[in-house]
């Protein structure tokens, strides 16, 4: 990994005395997509706030490129490009003078970066409509285009893929990687949709009650649940039940019409051939993967808004 | 500074993006050419020619002599008289002929419209702010490397300019619709005014322009005010209501507080720039220099106020 982009020193945030952030310290490196996981309530829009300027910290700080947030803002915020929760624009005028609205904010924003930046986001037919007339999906991909104007060193995207179709949400996704990887973008993704954080991300700090419960790659999240949850539709269940049995250590569970228990990925063809040679019909099998989801359940456990 | 420009333009832009913005021209034109139809087609006074030839110092002399006449009789208002009497008889030793109602006396009545300006600038400058925070623009526009304060200046600069263009609108709608309708004859008049006894010549061009710009005192002041609301409570309603009701009773709570020691320092006793020039100031002991400094103060305070909250506050949701 290439040197950090973005360093939270111990940042603090305390609102009437009741501390909001406790403390986070942890760096974002360029070219690596960094997701923010936590469950609503946890600070994460909080934190975002404060890196790009919008809130006070009380404590610590945060410094991007070499610039601290606090001390020397407009150095420090030139290298950031974002969206803020919703991607929210002026209703009243068309996409193009949004972009050009913002593009006036920044030096060096020509007027072939804008085209670029629309064709970059596939906002070419509906640039010139009001934004009051476009969809969730059209307005993230304005948000986008807003945020990539300036050609920034971080973007910090808060749940890039909220009200995208599926196929915008692979596109997005798609972009993001591409950023990250061909031009060394540090990319910041909050979300809450973890599934979607497991295909995006990099690395992955979840952060709960305002601080940073633990920080990983995504692979190493991955490796740590290697045991899969199977899923195993059969004929007849009592006999196939018994077999399980005789070869799986943990326990096999019957809900209505399969058989479900806890083996890893090795395991499962001994299994099947084992089955189909005691003469055991075998309709299905489902791994369903266990996933990031668990592991992030397991982490905050439940009821976590303190 | 180009920088600050762009901002500026920015915010025109995104002021004449909206249709409100449009619908108040349109209200501000309609009320300048519908008053001067009505005056035309209704208008007693209007319809007055001016006497031809070398009959106006005829009816000027008699006018003196009327006057002159009430005056020893002790009944009329003294002073008005005085006044008439000293400009009639500067008419006559410098041979200038009144004229009857032309596109300059339509221009002096549409300064009424000044305060038609005032409500719609205490709109804009109420929304200027309190708009960016409901439509969550503002952490977008608060998240590029330009300090807050400079955002703010440009915003405020905005609504200066807006409320100089409706000001521009005003006059040369005026001189447009009153020439239009009531005939430009005489266009170079001068206007005839008292100064220390004495009957002093002006361009009426000047003079008209310059009690354009001393009645917008009141409107600098309240869009200012509705500004300083707006910065600090992020809430467009409650300003335009604020800042509409001090208006309209700023002169109630003078009357009201006029035995007062502390009066004179009320923000509506001084915003009537007007008073110095042409008539007596509601307070005695008023001076032009007196209520400027108060004006100034009154600006700085808003002004700083604005500056302080828009700047330190964190933005966080509604």
């Amino acid at each position: 990994m290439s040197k950090a982009v973005m360093q939270l020193k111990n940042l603090k945030k305390t609102i009437k005395n009741k501390p909001i952030i406790k403390g986070l310290d942890f760096e974002i490196n360029s070219g690596e997509v960094f997701g923010f996981l936590g469950p609503n309530g946890a600070g994460k829009t909080t934190t975002i706030r404060m890196m790009v300027g919008l809130m006070s910290m009380t404590d610590g700080d945060v410094i991007i490129k070499g610039h601290s947030v606090k001390n020397d803002y407009k150095k420090a915020v030139q290298h950031v490009g974002g969206i803020v929760e919703n991607p929210e624009m002026y209703p009243f005028m068309s996409g193009r003078k949004n972009l050009i609205h913002y593009s006036r904010m920044v030096p060096g924003v020509t007027k072939e970066r804008i085209e670029e930046v629309i064709k970059l986001v596939g906002l070419e037919k509906r640039v010139n409509d009001k934004v009051s007339k476009y969809s969730l999906g059209m307005r993230q991909r304005l948000g986008i285009a807003q945020a990539l104007l300036h050609k920034p060193s971080i973007l910090i995207l808060d749940e890039p893929t909220n009200g995208l179709d599926p196929s915008g949400i692979r596109e997005i996704r798609a972009y993001i990687r591409r950023l990250a990887a061909e031009e060394g973008v540090a990319v910041i993704v909050s979300s809450h949709i973890l599934s979607e954080m497991e295909m995006m991300c990099d690395r992955i700090g979840i952060i709960k009650n305002g601080e940073l419960i633990s920080i990983q790659s995504v692979n190493d999240a991955l490796q740590q649940s290697e045991k899969k949850e199977v899923s195993l539709e059969a004929e007849p269940m009592a006999e196939a039940q018994t077999i399980l049995n005789e070869v799986i250590e943990g326990d096999v569970q019957q809900n209505k019409d399969a058989l479900t228990f806890t083996v890893t990925r090795e395991e499962i063809p001994g299994i099947i051939a084992r089955l189909v040679s005691r003469e055991i019909d075998v309709y299905s099998v489902t791994v369903t993967r266990s996933t990031l989801e668990d592991k992030f359940l397991d982490l905050i456990g439940e009821g976590a808004i303190e | 500074m180009s920088n600050f420009i762009q901002l500026v333009k920015n915010e025109q832009m995104k002021m004449y993006a909206q249709i409100s913005t449009w619908v108040m021209l349109i209200i501000l034109a309609v009320l300048v050419i519908g008053f001067g139809i009505i005056l035309k087609v209704d208008g007693g006074m209007t319809q007055q020619e001016a006497p031809a030839g070398n009959e106006w110092r005829e009816a000027l002399q008699a006018e003196n002599e009327q006057i002159e006449s009430e005056m020893e009789e002790g009944s009329g208002f003294a002073p008005m008289n005085e006044e008439t009497l000293a400009k009639n008889q500067y008419r006559l030793d410098n041979d200038i002929a009144p004229s009857g109602y032309n596109v300059w006396n339509f221009v002096q009545e549409n300064r009424t419209n000044v305060s038609i300006i005032s409500l719609l600038t205490i709109i804009v400058a109420a929304s200027i702010i309190a708009n960016e925070f409901k439509w969550g623009t503002i952490k977008l526009l608060l998240i590029r490397p330009i300090s807050r304060s400079k955002i703010l200046a440009a915003k405020y600069t905005s609504v200066l300019v807006y409320a100089a263009t409706m000001l521009l609108l005003l006059y040369v709608l005026s001189i447009l619709t009153g020439a239009a309708l009531f005939g430009t004859n005489n266009f170079n008049e001068p206007f005839l005014f008292m100064k220390d006894g004495e009957v002093q010549e002006a361009p009426i061009f000047q003079h008209t322009a310059s009690q354009y710009l001393l009645s917008s005192v009141n409107l600098f002041m309240m869009a200012t005010f509705a500004f300083m609301i707006s910065a600090v409570f992020r809430n467009s309603a409650l300003a335009i209501g604020v800042a509409i009701f001090l208006m309209l009773s700023g002169n109630s709570i003078v009357a009201f507080f006029m035995d007062k020691e502390w009066a004179k320092y009320i923000l509506f006793a001084n915003t009537n720039l007007n008073q110095f020039f042409t008539g007596t100031p509601m307070i005695p002991d008023l001076t032009l220099g007196f209520s400027v400094s108060v004006l100034a103060v009154y600006l700085i305070l808003f002004l700083g106020l604005s500056w302080l909250f828009f700047t330190k506050r964190d933005v966080t949701n509604s």
